[in-house]
């Protein structure tokens, strides 16, 4: 199959689109591991840093939003084309929310770097925080190269970092059972581990869009979930 | 910061090629263009668009003055190509053409051969002193027009012996052998198939590197994927005129939206 189409420019609009959610998912990488470094070295300069360069991010999706309208409008994509801009759209959207949370992250850097530390919660944030980028590294590979599997295998990696989601928060528990002056610490640690979490689940919503844009049908939804705090309880 | 291919795209509306103020067109009593001002970029593709008999081919056909030749119509208003009116009495319609040219709705070659199609205009206008600059200016117009590779082997056969795709390129290519500065093209396209209409958008595209390119069009689509500008037409009026991606995504006017949307027409 010929891959280019007769009108050049629209190729380049396409072109043009992808590349931007590229660097999009580049600068969300980095938010994603500056965020947590902060955390980990309580770093408020970095912290900051993360929150301002959000901004770059949210006018990218915007951009990206723009230029699809117009692909939408001026050259009514079909097929492979229109499944580019729909996923494109998505990616965009999920993205853009990742690197809310990792300014979220960022922010309570500030607060956290004024209190006591948590023995223990750095390297589990930092491992989760690493591997979720690893996946949108990947999943960005994919996108890139088409490549349905790679997409598939980042879906199943989601399980490990709900796994370390569901020990920390049994941790956090414990600390602030032990003592109740660690609750505004844990409480604050939670959340980021909360967020990291919620990038996951948006990152493999992304593997899911890359899956569809390759093949044309979203991955059946039979993946293992093991995120149980929902069901979590004191015990009687 | 912007992606290279999008810097690429945009449209440098200083550079104004043609410019109409206060154009009116009549055809006896029927008052058929009101009041257009209009300016027309250089090195840009530029659509006219609106339903039928809203004044967009009688507009275009002001720009190189082929509304003379209508008895009945009547032209008022100023329009400027680089700054020299095009209705001042010096200027001979015969040059004017040369400098803009045109290419219509139903590929209409001479019939001659391919070769002559292209030189006929070269020769009545002297672009040539011999038949090797002849031959060259042939085969630059049929390497522009994208037809050269299909045609090379066949110079010498009947321009009407080619597909329609070819043919509405060999116009093309016979519009651009005299070197025009304009280029006016009312419906290319409508009689031929996605595919030719596909070539021929991608050889306008091409074009506006060197020229500046005026549309006429009856398919929206066609102008939201060849055009940089584009301009709206109903009843005569010169209803909304902006940037191509802007008419289509959010265009100003109420009647702009209707007519695109496809609730008026």
């Amino acid at each position: 199959m010929n891959e280019q189409h007769i009108a050049s420019a629209y190729d380049r609009d396409l072109e043009a689109i992808q590349a931007m959610i590229i660097r999009m998912g580049g600068l969300v990488e980095s938010a994603i591991l500056e965020g947590t470094r902060s955390l980990d070295t309580r770093d408020v300069e970095l912290a900051e840093k993360v929150r301002r360069e959000d901004a770059v991010i949210d006018d990218l999706e915007e951009r990206i939003n723009e230029e699809c309208a117009r692909v939408i409008a001026l050259r009514a994509p079909v097929s492979k084309d229109l499944r580019i801009i729909l996923a494109v759209i998505k990616l965009s959207g999920s993205l853009e929310r990742v690197g809310d949370y990792a300014k979220n992250i960022a922010k309570r850097t500030t607060v956290l770097a004024e209190l006591g530390q948590i023995p223990g919660t750095n390297t589990s944030l930092r491992r989760m925080a690493m591997d979720v980028q690893s996946m949108l590294k990947d999943t960005l590979d994919a996108f890139i190269a088409r490549d349905a599997e790679r997409a598939e295998q980042v879906i199943l990696r989601d399980e490990d970092v709900d796994q370390l989601y569901n020990a920390m928060f049994r941790e956090f528990l414990t600390h602030m059972m032990e003592d109740p002056r660690n609750i505004t610490a844990c409480m604050h640690l939670h959340f980021i581990a909360k967020n990291i979490e919620r990038m996951g689940d948006l990152v493999t919503n992304m593997a899911e869009q890359v899956v569809y844009l390759t093949t044309g049908t979203l991955p059946d939804d039979d993946r293992p979930k093991k995120d149980r705090t929902a069901f979590a309880a004191p015990r009687k | 910061m912007d992606d290279l291919r999008l810097i690429e795209r945009a449209v440098d509306m200083n550079e104004t090629k043609i410019s109409a103020n206060g154009v009116q067109v009549y055809y006896g009593d029927n008052h058929a263009i009101k009041d257009v001002n209009v300016e027309i970029a250089d090195k840009t593709v530029t659509a006219f668009i609106g339903p039928s008999g809203c004044g967009k081919s009688t507009f275009l056909r002001c720009l190189n003055r082929m509304n003379d030749t209508i008895s009945v119509a009547r032209v008022e208003g100023d329009i400027r190509i680089d700054g020299e009116d095009i209705y001042d009495k010096r200027v001979d319609p015969v040059q004017l053409r040369a400098k803009v040219g045109m290419v219509f709705q139903k590929p209409n070659p001479f019939p001659k051969s391919i070769y002559d199609n292209v030189a006929y205009g070269p020769k009545i206008h002297g672009l040539a002193r011999n038949k090797a600059e002849l031959d060259e200016i042939v085969e630059r117009a049929l390497r522009r027009a994208a037809l050269w590779n299909e045609a090379k082997d066949r110079l010498q056969e009947p321009g009407t012996g080619l597909s329609g795709g070819q043919q509405q390129r060999l116009c093309i290519a016979r519009a651009v052998a005299t070197e025009p500065e304009v280029l006016l093209m009312d419906e290319p396209c409508s009689a031929l198939d996605p595919i030719a209409t596909a070539q021929v958008e991608e050889l306008i595209d091409e074009l506006r590197q060197s020229y500046s390119v005026v549309i006429v069009t009856h398919s929206m689509q066609q102008a939201a994927r060849v055009s940089q500008m584009t301009a709206f037409f109903h009843l005569g009026n010169l209803v909304e005129y902006d940037e191509t991606g802007t008419i289509f995504t959010n265009p100003s006017d109420p009647r702009t939206e209707s007519y695109i949307s496809g609730r008026i027409g």
